[in-house]
């Protein structure tokens, strides 16, 4: 099996003691704790501002412990990528920042959608998944 | 200005043929600006647990009335068991982002889009007493003399757990709001759902009220298993 870690520190200094939080996991695959998610899709893509577009192109095993990284590697804080799942409103990226989510793709209306606003945005993302429903040619 | 990161390494020495080391760090800044995000909920913990598998119900993490929409919030959740059963399943509104197995975290974006609220005004008017009293939402309103503005002040000082109120600091009229978002489909409230207690002619009516709609992006998390599960989340947020 495949052992890929994903790790997280948040620090700041918002609050009256410095806050740092840190997390680390190693993705598995579901319902197990011993075989590790063993395929990756894994691309940089320029993004056009205008029309929406589902950021995956395959259908990932539906239910699974798949895992989405996304960062919009933009340098202009005005520009930023709004993500949505079947219409709904999950968040914005804005240059420079990152996600990192279960992202479960339960059925074909689950496909993670992006759209880019402001101006181009260069997105990196990086799928961890179980398994891929390919399409027949 | 508060200075905020968010760093993440994903590594991996056998996935690929070569090693996997990606690492990135952002620093947070509220929505089109370099500015730093300036407010946080704080890291906290919290078990679930229910009666029964049955029993089992959502949490909701965050409210989207609650906070700033199309900013750039962002939500920190993780999953601190460490047993294979026990997931929570998140959603924003009604869809399904995805589970959060034992061990794993997310950090994600957070639109927080909300509804609209509830609202209506209530009017006092007609002879009351001091003494006599009006009952809403569970709050029960003294009159303290026998002006009715008085007593639309004194109906503003109080807390409602449900509603927040908007008084003009004259008048006998007070404005309800809701303090969430709720479905359309609620009934419009009334002068008959508040109480009066009075031996005198004394009116509140409720008039001008106006339903809300559902709140678009509430987040929620839904344990698989009712025996106990801790989670820890916290919202960096504008």
């Amino acid at each position: 099996m495949a052992t890929t870690t994903a790790a997280v520190t948040l620090t700041s200094d918002l609050l009256s003691d410095a806050m740092s939080v840190t997390a680390s996991t190693t993705c598995m695959k579901a319902g197990t704790t011993a075989d590790g998610l063993d395929q990756l899709e894994y691309a940089v893509v320029e993004i056009a501002t205008g029309d929406e577009y589902d950021l995956i192109c395959s259908t990932p095993t539906a239910s699974k412990a798949s895992k989405l990284y996304v960062k919009n590697h933009s340098i202009d804080e005005t520009y930023f990528v709004a993500i949505t799942q079947n219409a709904q409103a999950i968040g914005r990226l804005y240059g420079g920042d990152w996600m990192f989510i279960p992202a479960d793709f339960h059925d074909a209306a689950g496909d993670i959608a992006i759209t880019s606003n402001g101006g181009t945005n260069k997105i990196e993302y990086a799928l961890f998944h179980e398994g891929t429903a390919l399409t027949a040619t | 200005m508060a200075t905020t990161t968010a760093t993440i390494t994903l590594s991996s020495t056998d996935l690929l043929s070569d090693e996997l080391a990606l690492t990135t760090t952002a620093t947070l800044t509220t929505a089109g600006t370099a500015t730093g995000v300036t407010q946080a909920s704080g890291l906290s913990r919290k078990t679930t647990s229910a009666a029964s598998a049955a029993a089992i119900q959502a949490n909701v993490l965050y409210r989207a009335g609650d906070y700033t929409a199309n900013g750039a919030n962002k939500v920190y959740i993780k999953n601190t068991s460490s047993v294979v059963a026990e997931y929570y399943t998140v959603h924003v509104d009604q869809e399904q982002i995805g589970r959060l197995y034992a061990g794993d975290w997310m950090l994600m974006p957070w639109s927080a889009v909300s509804g609209t609220k509830q609202v209506f005004t209530v009017t006092f008017a007609s002879t009351w007493v001091a003494g006599e009293t009006w009952t809403f939402d569970g709050i029960t309103m003294t009159c303290p003399s026998a002006t009715v503005a008085d007593l639309a002040a004194e109906v503003h000082t109080l807390n409602y757990p449900n509603w927040t109120t908007t008084y003009g600091g004259s008048g006998a009229a007070v404005v309800f709001t809701a303090r969430y978002a709720s479905d359309a489909t609620e009934v419009v409230y009334a002068t008959a759902d508040a109480t009066i207690v009075s031996a005198n002619p004394g009116t509140a009516a409720i008039s001008a009220a106006a339903v809300g709609s559902a709140s678009e992006s509430d987040i929620t998390i839904r344990p698989s298993v009712h025996t106990a599960m801790t989670y820890e989340t916290m919202l960096i947020h504008e």
